[in-house]
């Protein structure tokens, strides 16, 4: 099972149409994970049990440092190339996870 | 037979705690997913809204008592802008005459016909030319909100014409403002297949069209310069929002002197009388007041995704070709340094509004917010960047936050509300809209309700 937070500006609107993308993404690739959606400023209690952030590049520079995988693109809403980073990122990191 | 109309009609469709849950499930039923995923996320939604609930209530009680203690000292009329808190400040005036729940059931109402009128007008396109399906649940909910009390308030109407005004109103904006930006976010997006659906939409396109006439967007593009990054602080929701309650707390203490803080630390206030130093007390009430908000969003979080899932699967499905209407802040990340040009010019605007407030010493005074402030200044920063460089971007900033101030004053006056939406499309185009409903009560002699 892998956590996986969504970050964007203030938790509440991009960050929650990228969690209801992940978690298509993640039914239909069979990975099996618990997704999270936040803003930058309130990341730090939650990358603690993060496996994968996925956000924009300005947002991560906003960022506590973190050992979690970073996935990041400019356009968030593309659900073709978030799925084609979100699964290289797991097949690389976390092969186990995937299906 | 009347009390199983009575649970069905007041006890179940007219709790939104319920309500919500039951428009979740179906939600989800209708996606095709599996029951135990619909009774969760209907259950989430359950506590997601009475979080929100608890979050509201102490921000509007404990915010209350500085507009109180400012309008007893001084006579003016305080008014917070923020987006949330204005949606349960209208429910909470309706309440106070139909009975609690009734306001947020009503509205709930609102947002599924509202967002159906929205398909059907894209459905029609031929005809309405709207193309776009307004998604960003989290900016629909507070609208319909808006859209249920204006409604009420000035036409006194009940409950099925209300929704369908409410509904009919709310579904234009949606569809004509995220329409009229495909063409600009493609540009700023390289392309991408969404357009912008939030709460500056109007003045977002207003600025595409402006900015040309007052720069030059291949000379002057501030996304090739380089910018210090000594102000991203300014972009954490949290502090900022800190920041502005620190600041206006301070402002009315200061204002209002010791009898005013003594009348906040006594049992009619806050009823903290340990809080003897002034600095200590204001320190209090500002993480208060913040941590009420944090409680509220933390609601709204709890609900919204769920609602903004079924949405979308619901548009996807009968609607393929329409566009999504998403977050500004989806933008944000092509065009990272206008939103901070955009955030800054934005808080100039705004302090030059208030203090234009207080030049003309008007009788109400306005205490900003971080979501209209940060999210429409950078949306139209962005805009007005990409069609006319970092200068249109500047002036246009300026502009949007003296308009957001001024226009959201007029909106508050007659509102009658102790918070308000104040960003920039609810400082404009809805002060019209406001106005009209005003004038047609106020034509046919209509009382004007809560």
């Amino acid at each position: 099972m892998l956590n996986i937070l969504c970050v964007c500006h203030n938790g509440m609107g991009t960050s929650m149409l990228m969690k209801i993308n992940v978690n298509n993404i993640c039914m239909e690739n069979g990975i099996s994970a618990t997704v999270e959606a936040c803003a930058h400023g309130e990341a730090l209690g939650f990358l603690m049990t993060t496996d994968i952030v996925l956000t924009s590049p300005d947002i991560l520079e906003m960022l506590p440092p973190t050992d979690a995988k970073i996935v990041t693109t400019l356009n968030l809403m593309d659900k073709a190339e978030v799925t084609r980073l979100l699964v290289d990122c797991i097949k690389e990191n976390f092969p186990n996870e995937i299906g | 037979m009347s009390y199983i109309l009575d649970l069905l009609l007041t006890q179940i469709f007219g709790q939104p705690f319920l309500l919500l849950a039951i428009v979740v499930f179906i939600g989800y039923i209708a996606m095709k997913q599996k029951v135990s995923k619909a009774i969760i996320g209907a259950f989430k939604a359950s506590i997601g809204i009475l979080v929100m609930g608890m979050g509201s209530s102490a921000l509007i009680a404990n915010f209350g008592k500085l507009l109180t203690v400012l309008q007893n000292t001084t006579g003016i009329q305080g008014a917070g802008l923020n987006t949330y808190p204005t949606m349960t400040a209208s429910y909470a005036k309706m309440d106070a005459v139909l009975g609690e729940g009734t306001g947020n059931s009503w509205g709930i109402y609102v947002l599924l016909i509202g967002f159906l009128m929205n398909l059907a007008l894209v459905a029609l396109r031929k005809y309405t030319k709207i193309r776009a399906v307004y998604l960003t649940g989290n900016a629909m909910i507070v609208q319909v909100g808006i859209s249920t009390y204006l409604v009420w308030r000035f036409l006194g109407t009940g409950m099925i014409p209300t929704i369908l005004i409410a509904s009919f109103i709310t579904a234009l904006y949606w569809g004509i403002g995220a329409t009229l930006l495909i063409k600009p976010t493609k540009v700023i997006t390289g392309g991408a297949d969404l357009t912008v659906a939030h709460q500056q939409m109007y003045v977002a396109f207003a600025a595409y069209k402006i900015a040309p006439l007052l720069g030059n967007p291949e000379k002057d593009d501030i996304e090739k310069k380089k910018l210090p990054t000594s102000l991203n602080f300014l972009q954490d929701s949290v502090l900022v929002t800190l920041l502005v309650m620190l600041i206006s707390t301070a402002v009315i203490m200061l204002v209002v002197g010791k009898d005013g803080v003594d009348w906040l630390r006594g049992a009619d206030g806050f009823n903290q009388a340990s809080y003897k130093n002034p600095v200590i007390f204001l320190l209090w009430i500002s993480i208060t007041l913040t941590a009420n908000i944090w409680v509220l969003l933390a609601g709204v979080r709890m609900f919204v995704g769920e609602l903004m899932m079924s949405f979308k699967g619901i548009s996807e499905k009968l609607l393929p070709g329409a566009v999504a209407g998403v977050d500004c802040a989806a933008i944000f990340g092509f065009a990272p340094k206008s939103v901070v040009l955009g955030l800054v010019c934005g808080a100039i605007g705004q302090v030059i509004g208030l203090l234009l407030l207080l030049a003309f010493k008007s009788p109400i005074f306005l205490v900003p917010g971080f979501i209209p402030l940060f999210f429409d200044n950078a949306t139209v920063a962005i805009f007005a960047n990409k069609f006319g460089g970092w200068k249109a971007a500047v002036v246009l900033c300026l502009c949007c936050g003296i308009i957001q101030i001024l226009g959201s004053m007029l909106a508050v006056s007659m509102m009658d509300l102790t918070w308000w939406q104040g960003s920039a499309d609810y400082a404009t185009i809805w002060v019209g809209v406001i106005g009209i409903f005003k004038f047609i009560g106020g034509l046919f002699g209509i009382p004007v309700a809560g």
